[in-house]
C-alpha cells in the first residue's frame, strides 16, 4: 500500500467536503472512500489505486442502520452484509436479499463488509487485479480477457471490457427493484439501481457505476412488496466455501390463482452489470410455473448470449440455476 | 533444481559432536545389506545399501506398546494453538531490517534500466542488492532486493526502484514450446532427452491384438505447493564471526552452509534454526535466492534481515509441481488383464525437467512402452512435491484402467485386482470399497446416466511409495538427576509429528508417559539429521531415536542394577518406575534418576536398518455427487487404507492421510497454475484465484490404518496424496459418464463432458 | 446523472411502529439521521435540512469534525484486555501493527495471503470475526482486539485450544491460530453449534495440510461439552 492520509469525518458533510477537497482542477480525485475496506484494501495492496487521501465513512453515525418503514426497507450504506443476512424482516420479506448477502465471500468479510462497499466494489477479473496487466479497465488499450483466459468473464453486454460485475447484492437488488440514494455535492439523489450500473460501452470504461468521485452512496431502498416476499436467490460458486459467482440468479415471482402476475429476474456473474432479463420475465406472465414454462423462460433468459472462448459453460449453468430457482418459486 | 539432497554420508556420525558425560554409543559392529529409498530428481528409487547394525533395540510386540501405536497428542500442540510457536516468519530480533524482492514481472526480459536512486530518498531505506542486472528467463526471477526499517518502508523502496525492461520472446505452455520455431528456453533446447522404457513395437502389437482398446490423452496441470508460510529467512548477523539463520526449511542442516558462504563465515559458526515451519511439501530444501538475498543484505548492512516472500512472489518463484501430458494407449483382455500399454509423455516443469513416475504406474502389464521427456518453458523450475511424479502417473493410469474396464464391461474393483499381484492392495481396495458403499452401488461396470440431475459415483485408485530411511541422524537422549529426559536431534518438524515421536520413542523405551520426555529439534546445534522429503524422515530418524533411547536405558540399567540387586538386563522400566524383573525394591523414576552422577546420563543413537522398513501401499475410494444441471462436483466421502509399518502416532498418521486426501481433492477439483502466454504472466498468483479446498469442500473422511502390516516404521506421507485425484475423476465418470481427462475437474469441464456446452 | 426517482416520504409515525423489534438495537440518533436524510431526498431539496445543518455547523469552524491522520502516529489499542500505545501509519494494517509494531510483537496471527483469502490472521475485533490483514490499525481504536494469544488464562488453554490439541487439529500449525479464532467466535455465539454451522464458521479459513476433519471434530467436541 502506498502511504495515504486518512480522513475520519463524523458527518456526511465532512465526508463530502473531504472528497471535494481531493478533486484536482481537471476533475480527477486523489481520494478513495473507505467503508468496510474489504475491497478497497485489496486494491490498495495491489497498487491498482494509490489515493493520497482515504475518506473513512465508519465514523459517520447512523450509516449502518437497517430500517423497515411500512413497505419500504431502508439500508444505510454501511450496513454490514452479516447484518443484512440475519435481519429478521429481510429474511421474511425479501428473502433473496438475505440469501444473497449470506452467499458473499466468507464470515470474516461479511462481518465488516458493507452494503455500499459490496455495490461499489471493483471487478475481480484477474487481468484487472494484476498490476502488471495494464488492461482497458486500468487505462490500457485492450481487454486481455477477450483473446486470453476468459473462463470467468462476461457472456452478455461485453465490449470493450468483458468483466462481470462481482456484486451479489447488486444482482439481488436489481431483481428486487431497489433504488440507491446518492449524496452528491448538491444533495441527495435517488436512482433505480438498474440505472446505477453502466455497461462498458455506455459509461466510463474506468468505472462501473454512475457514482462520481465526489459522491457517496448513502442508502439503498427496497420495496417490500409481494414480489420481494416471493424472491429467491441462487449463486453458483466454483468453490462452495468462498468464491465469486460463476453465475447467479435472483428471481421474484408474484402469482395470482396459480398464474404469474409479475416477475423480475436478474442474472449475476454473466455481464458487466447485473443482467436483468425482461423477455424471460414477460414470458412467465400469465402462465403457471410448470416445467415447460420454466424451460422456455430459461431459453429466453440466455438468448443472445455471446460466450468467449472459455466461458460457454455459463449458458447451461445459468439455465440450470434459473430452472432450480423458478421451480422453487412454483 | 534438484529435488532432494542426497543422504548425508553413511556410517556412524562423528561422536565428538555430542560430548557425552557417559558415552554409551554402539559397541557391537556388524554390517548387513538392506533395501532403502533414495530420491533422485524427484523420483524415488529402491537401492541396496550396506549398513552398520549394532543389534540390540527392537520395537517389540505391538500389544506390549504403551505409547507408540497409540493416539498421541502432539507435543507442540499447545504452542501451536496459542500462537506461541515461533516460525521464521515470526522471528523478531533487535535492529531487524525488512526486505523485499523485485521479481521479473514477465516470463523473459532484458533489463534496460535498473535505478535505485529514488529508493535512497525513501524514509527508512537501508540498502539494496542487485541479483540479476542483465536478463531473465523465467517469470518471477528475482532482479533485486531492498531493505528498510519497516515492512511498509520496504514496500515503498521496492516501488521506488526504476525498473525498465524489454520483453524477450518466451514460451509458457507445452504447445508453444514444441513448435519448430519456438523461442529457446535454454541452450539445451525446449525438450529434454526422452527416457524410453520397453519395446514400442511389441507394446503396440499387444494393444492391437487386445479385444478392448482405449487411446486417450491425460493432462495434469502445474500446481503449487502453496505452503502457508512463504519461503524466506531471517539472517541474524550483526558483524563478528558468528551468525544465526532462521529459515523456513525442510532441511535444517541444508542452509547454514549457504548462508555462511554468503556472509563469508565459517560454516561451523553459522547456526541454522527451524523451530517450527509452516509447510513445505517438497518446495523448501535449499536456502533459495530469497535466503541468499537476505544474507547479502545482512552482510552489507551488518544488521539482521527479515525476508519472507509475499504470497504473489511465492506463487511465481517458490515452487510448483510439474504438469504432465500423457498420450496413452492400452489394451485389455476379456479377463480384465492389461496386455499392452504405450505412452508418450511430456513433463512440464518450467525451466526444470519435471518428474513423472514410471508408466503404467503400479499395474503390471505384459508389454509396456513409455517415452518420457521434459518440455521446458519460461516458468520457474518445478520442485519435488509430495510424491513427485506419482499423482500425474496415477491419474493417467487409473483413468485408463477405468476406461478399459467399462469397454470390457468389467467391475472396476475386480479389474484392478486382476492387474495386481500384491495381495496387500487387494485387501486395501476391498476395504475402502466397503467403506464407501461400493458393494451396494448400482454402477460397478458401467457409468450412471446423466439423465438424473444428481448422480452419485465411486472411483478407485492406489498408491505406493518407498519410505525407507538411511543413516544420517545423530540423536542424543539425556537423563538428568532431576528425572527430566531430553531427546535431541537437529531434525525439523514440517507438521508431520516428528517432534512428538522424538519424545514418544524414548518414553516407550524408558517406561514413561509421553509428557515426561522433552523433544528438542530444529537446530544445527543438535545432532545431524537429513532433510525431510520423500517420506524418508521417519525411517531415518525413528530408528536412531530408538537406538539412543535403548542405549540410554542400557546405561541406566548398569547404574541401577546394583541398587535393585539384579543384573542390568533384568532391570525393568515400566509405568514410570524401575524394578528388577524378579520383583523386590521398586524405585520411582525420580528416585532412580537421583542415582545418576551429577552430569546425568547421555546416550547417542544412530540409524539401525532393522528398525525401519521400506515400501508402503495405499488404496483410496472416492464417492462423489455430480449435479448434471450445473456441473458441480461434490465429494461426499473419501476413504483411504494405508500401511505404514509400525505406527508411531496414530493420530498424527491419520492427520497425514487426511491431509493427503484433502490435497488430492484440491488438485482433482480446483488447482491449476493459469498463465497468459501472450502476456507472459501468471493470472492466479493469489489464494483468491488459485483455489484450494476450504471447509465446505471437505467430505466425510475415513482413514483405515492397515494393521496387518507388522513391519517396522516406514515413511508414509507421500502415498496418500497420490490416488485421490484419479479416484475423484473416476468417480465423476462413474456417476454420470462425464470422462474428464484434464485436471482439475471444474464445472465447465463437467458440463462440456456431458455435451451441454455448444 | 439521470433518473432520479424520489420515493414517497414514509410516514414517520408509521415507520416508528414498523421498525419496533427490527431496528430496536439501533440508537435513536442513528435512526434519526437515516430518516432525516431520506426525508430530505424525498422532499427533493437541493440542500436538505440535515445537510444544511451540518454545513452550517462546519462553516463555523474551519476544521469540521473530521480527523486527519498522516505520517507516523501514535494510537492506543486495547489488545487482549490490555491497553497499549503503538506507532503506526494510517496504512498500517491491524495485523501488521500487532505483528511488527506491538511490544512484545504478537505474532500468533499469521500473514499468509495478505488479501483476505485465507483466514490465518483471523481475530475478533469489537466482537466481530475479521481478517486482520484487511483492517486498518487506526480503525481498531476504541474496540477490543482479541487475538489467539489472549485466549488462554495463565497457562491454561481455552476449551477450544484444548480440543484442538486432543483431536490433533494442527499439523504445520500455521493456519491454526486463525482456525482457533474462527471456531472460538462461532462457539461463543453458538455454544451448541452443529457440524454445518461449524463448517460455515470456518469457510473463510484455509489449511494446506488438511487438518479440517480434525478441526471439525475438535469444535464438535467442545459444542458437545467434551472439552469443557
Amino acid at each position: 500500500m502506498k502511504s495515504f492520509a486518512l480522513v475520519n469525518p463524523t458527518t456526511l458533510d465532512g465526508a463530502l467536503e473531504a472528497l471535494r477537497a481531493a478533486m484536482d482542477r481537471r476533475g480527477r480525485s486523489k481520494a478513495a472512500l473507505l467503508a468496510g475496506g474489504q475491497d478497497l484494501l485489496t486494491e490498495l495492496k495491489e497498487h491498482l489505486s494509490e489515493p493520497e487521501v482515504v475518506v473513512n465513512l465508519k465514523g459517520v453515525p447512523g450509516l449502518d442502520a437497517i430500517l423497515v418503514e411500512g413497505d419500504l426497507l431502508r439500508m444505510g450504506a454501511l450496513a454490514t452484509l452479516s447484518a443484512i443476512e440475519g435481519h429478521p424482516a429481510i429474511l421474511e420479506r425479501a428473502p433473496a436479499l438475505a440469501q444473497a448477502a449470506a452467499s458473499v465471500a466468507s464470515p470474516q468479510i461479511r462481518s465488516v463488509g458493507t452494503l455500499g462497499g459490496n455495490l461499489c466494489q471493483r471487478p475481480r477479473c484477474w487481468y484487472y487485479r494484476l498490476e502488471e496487466a495494464k488492461c482497458i479497465k486500468k487505462g490500457g488499450a485492450e481487454c486481455f480477457s477477450y483473446s486470453g483466459r476468459n473462463k470467468y468473464n462476461a457472456i452478455f453486454g461485453g465490449g470493450p471490457s468483458y468483466i462481470v460485475h462481482p456484486s451479489d447484492l447488486a444482482t439481488a437488488l436489481v431483481a428486487l427493484d431497489a433504488s440507491v440514494v446518492v449524496l452528491t455535492q448538491k444533495g441527495l439523489q435517488t436512482t433505480p439501481i438498474e440505472r446505477f450500473y453502466t455497461l462498458p460501452s455506455e459509461g466510463s470504461i474506468l468505472k462501473e457505476t454512475i457514482l462520481k468521485p465526489d459522491e457517496i452512496l448513502v442508502e439503498v431502498q427496497v420495496p417490500l412488496d409481494a414480489l420481494a416476499r416471493a424472491s429467491a436467490w441462487s449463486k453458483f460458486k466454483e468453490r462452495a466455501s468462498y468464491d465469486w459467482a460463476l453465475a447467479s440468479v435472483c428471481a421474484s415471482v408474484e402469482k395470482d390463482a396459480g398464474k404469474v402476475n409479475r416477475a423480475r429476474i436478474a442474472l449475476g456473474g454473466v455481464a458487466p452489470i447485473p443482467w436483468r432479463v425482461p423477455a424471460a420475465e414477460a414470458l412467465l406472465v400469465g402462465k403457471a410455473l410448470d416445467e415447460a414454462t420454466i424451460a422456455a423462460a430459461c431459453e429466453e433468459a440466455l438468448r443472445g448470449a455471446e460466450p468467449l472462448s472459455e466461458n460457454g459453460y455459463k449458458i447451461p449453468l445459468a439455465k440450470g440455476l434459473l430452472t432450480r430457482v423458478l421451480r422453487g418459486l412454483a | 533444481m534438484s529435488a532432494l539432497p542426497p543422504f548425508p554420508g553413511a556410517g556412524y556420525p562423528d561422536a565428538s559432536l555430542l560430548a557425552p558425560a557417559q558415552d554409551v554409543g554402539a559397541k557391537q559392529k556388524r554390517t548387513r545389506k538392506v533395501k532403502s529409498t533414495k530420491v533422485v530428481d524427484g523420483i524415488e528409487q529402491e537401492v541396496e545399501i550396506e549398513v552398520e547394525d549394532s543389534g540390540g533395540p527392537e520395537w517389540g510386540p505391538r500389544e506390549s506398546l504403551k505409547v507408540l501405536d497409540k493416539e498421541l497428542q502432539r507435543v507442540d500442540g499447545p504452542v501451536k494453538v496459542s500462537g506461541r510457536a515461533t516460525y521464521t516468519h515470526d522471528v523478531r530480533v533487535p535492529g531487524m531490517a525488512w526486505a523485499r524482492l523485485l521479481l521479473a514481472p514477465v516470463a523473459s526480459l532484458k533489463v534496460a534500466r535498473l535505478d535505485f536512486s529514488a529508493c535512497k530518498a525513501v524514509k527508512g531505506y537501508l540498502g539494496h542488492e542487485v541479483i540479476e542486472a542483465e536478463e531473465t528467463r523465467w517469470l518471477g526471477q528475482p532482479i533485486a532486493a531492498v531493505a528498510a526499517e519497516t515492512s511498509e518502508a520496504a514496500e515503498d523502496c521496492l516501488r521506488a526502484i526504476v525498473f525498465e525492461w524489454e520483453a524477450r520472446p518466451s514460451v509458457l505452455d507445452r504447445e508453444a514450446a514444441l513448435k519448430p520455431d519456438a523461442p529457446q528456453v535454454s541452450r539445451r533446447g525446449n525438450q529434454g532427452k526422452p527416457a524410453v522404457r520397453g519395446d514400442e513395437a511389441k507394446a503396440r502389437a499387444a494393444i492391437e491384438g487386445a479385444p478392448h482398446k482405449v487411446s486417450a490423452t491425460y493432462v495434469v496441470p502445474v500446481v503449487h505447493h502453496a505452503c502457508l508460510e512463504t519461503h524466506g529467512a531471517v539472517v541474524d548477523w550483526r558483524g563478528g564471526e558468528e551468525a544465526v539463520v532462521h529459515c523456513s526449511s525442510q532441511h535444517t542442516f541444508g542452509f547454514a552452509g549457504d548462508a555462511a558462504e554468503v556472509l563469508g563465515l565459517k560454516k561451523g559458526n553459522v547456526v541454522g534454526l527451524v523451530e517450527h515451519m509452516g509447510g513445505g511439501f517438497g518446495s523448501k530444501f535449499g536456502f533459495g535466492q530469497e535466503g541468499e538475498a537476505a544474507a547479502r543484505l545482512s552482510k552489507a548492512l551488518r544488521r539482521p534481515v527479515h525476508l519472507m516472500l509475499t504470497r504473489k512472489d511465492e506463487f511465481r518463484m517458490a515452487g510448483n509441481r510439474s504438469g504432465s501430458h500423457i498420450e496413452a494407449s492400452a489394451g485389455m483382455d476379456a479377463a480384465g488383464r492389461l496386455v499392452g500399454f504405450a505412452a508418450r509423455a511430456h513433463k512440464h516443469g518450467g525451466i526444470g525437467d519435471g518428474s513423472l513416475s514410471g508408466l503404467p504406474y503400479i499395474y503390471k502389464c505384459a508389454e509396456s512402452w513409455s517415452e518420457i521427456s521434459g518440455v521446458r518453458t519460461n516458468l520457474d523450475a518445478s520442485r519435488a512435491m509430495r510424491a513427485p511424479g506419482h499423482p500425474q502417473a496415477s491419474f493417467a493410469t487409473e483413468s485408463l484402467i477405468d476406461e478399459l474396464a467399462y469397454a470390457a464391461g468389467l467391475d472396476l474393483l475386480e479389474v484392478r485386482k486382476a492387474n495386481l499381484d500384491d495381495q496387500v492392495w487387494h485387501r486395501q481396495l476391498e476395504r475402502v470399497a466397503r467403506e464407501v458403499g461400493w458393494f451396494e452401488h448400482p454402477h460397478r461396470a458401467r457409468p450412471g446416466s446423466a439423465k438424473d440431475e444428481l448422480c452419485v459415483g465411486i472411483g478407485f485408485a492406489i498408491s505406493r511409495w518407498g519410505g525407507g530411511g538411511g543413516p544420517s541422524c545423530e540423536v542424543e537422549v539425556a537423563i538428568e538427576r532431576d528425572g527430566s529426559v531430553v531427546s535431541s536431534v537437529g531434525s525439523q518438524d514440517l507438521g508431520t509429528g516428528v517432534r512428538t515421536y522424538v519424545a514418544a520413542i524414548p518414553a516407550e523405551e524408558l517406561g514413561l508417559p509421553l509428557s515426561a520426555v522433552v523433544a528438542r529439534i530444529g537446530s544445527t546445534r543438535l545432532g545431524n539429521a537429513n532433510g525431510s522429503g520423500g517420506s524418508v524422515t521417519t525411517a531415518s530418524l525413528a530408528p536412531a531415536v530408538k537406538h539412543a533411547a535403548w542405549n540410554a536405558r542400557q546405561a541406566f540399567a548398569e547404574v541401577l542394577a546394583p541398587l535393585l540387586g539384579c543384573q542390568p538386563p533384568d532391570v525393568v522400566f515400566a509405568d514410570g518406575a524401575v524394578q528388577a524383573a524378579s520383583g523386590g525394591r521398586k524405585l520411582s523414576w525420580k528416585q532412580a534418576c537421583a542415582a545418576l552422577p551429577e552430569a546425568g546420563l547421555r546416550a547417542k543413537g544412530a540409524w539401525q536398518a532393522h528398525l525401519q522398513a521400506n515400501g508402503v501401499h495405499g488404496a483410496q475410494a472416492a464417492k462423489v455427487e455430480v449435479d448434471t444441471l450445473t456441473g458441480r462436483v461434490r465429494v461426499l466421502h473419501m476413504a483411504c487404507m494405508q500401511d505404514v509399518g509400525l505406527c508411531l502416532n496414530r493420530a498424527a498418521t491419520r492427520s497425514q492421510i487426511n491431509g493427503g486426501m484433502v490435497q488430492a481433492l484440491g488438485y482433482a477439483l480446483f488447482e491449476e497454475r493459469v498463465v497468459d502466454a501472450a502476456l507472459g504472466i501468471q493470472l492466479n498468483p493469489c489464494f483468491e484465484d488459485y483455489k484450494l479446498p476450504h471447509s465446505l469442500e471437505i467430505p466425510k473422511m475415513t482413514v483405515v490404518l492397515d494393521d496387518e502390516d507388522r513391519r517396522a516404521p516406514i515413511g508414509m506421507s507421500e502415498a496418500p496424496i497420490v490416488p485421490g485425484g484419479a479416484a475423484i475423476a473416476n468417480a465423476i465418470h462413474n456417476a454420470c459418464g462425464a470422462r474428464i481427462r484434464s485436471l482439475p475437474c471444474t464445472p465447465d469441464k463437467v458440463l462440456a463432458a456431458l455435451g451441454k456446452v455448444s | 446523472m439521470s433518473g432520479h426517482d424520489a420515493r414517497p416520504e414514509p410516514d414517520a409515525h408509521d415507520s416508528a411502529s414498523t421498525t419496533a423489534g427490527v431496528g430496536a438495537q439501533l440508537s435513536p440518533s442513528r435512526r434519526d439521521l437515516m430518516r432525516t436524510s431520506a426525508s430530505a431526498a424525498a422532499a427533493g431539496l437541493v440542500a436538505p435540512a440535515v445537510l444544511g445543518s451540518h454545513a452550517a455547523h462546519s462553516s463555523q469552524s474551519t476544521a469540521p469534525s473530521s480527523e486527519t491522520l498522516s505520517g507516523e502516529i501514535e494510537i492506543e489499542l486495547s489488545i487482549n484486555g490490555a491497553k497499549q500505545r503503538l506507532k503506526v501509519e494510517p496504512r498500517t494494517t491491524l495485523l501488521d501493527a500487532l505483528r511488527n509494531r506491538a511490544n512484545p510483537p504478537l505474532t500468533g496471527s499469521k500473514l499468509v495471503c495478505d488479501r483476505g483469502n485465507c483466514g490465518a490472521c483471523s481475530m475478533i475485533v469489537g466482537g466481530k470475526l475479521v481478517y486482520g490483514c484487511l483492517q486498518l490499525a487506526v480503525d481498531a481504536r476504541g474496540k477490543e482486539v482479541r487475538t489467539v494469544e489472549g485466549l488462554q488464562r495463565g497457562d491454561e488453554l481455552s476449551a477450544v485450544q484444548r480440543a484442538f490439541c486432543e483431536k490433533d487439529a494442527s499439523m504445520c500449525g500455521f493456519c491454526t491460530p486463525g482456525f482457533v479464532m474462527a471456531i472460538t467466535h462461532c462457539l461463543e455465539n453458538h455454544p451448541k453449534a452443529d457440524l454445518e454451522r461449524i463448517k460455515a464458521a470456518c469457510a473463510g479459513n484455509l489449511c494446506r495440510c488438511g487438518t479440517q476433519p480434525h478441526v471439525f471434530e475438535a469444535a464438535l467436541s467442545v459444542a458437545k461439552g467434551g472439552a469443557q
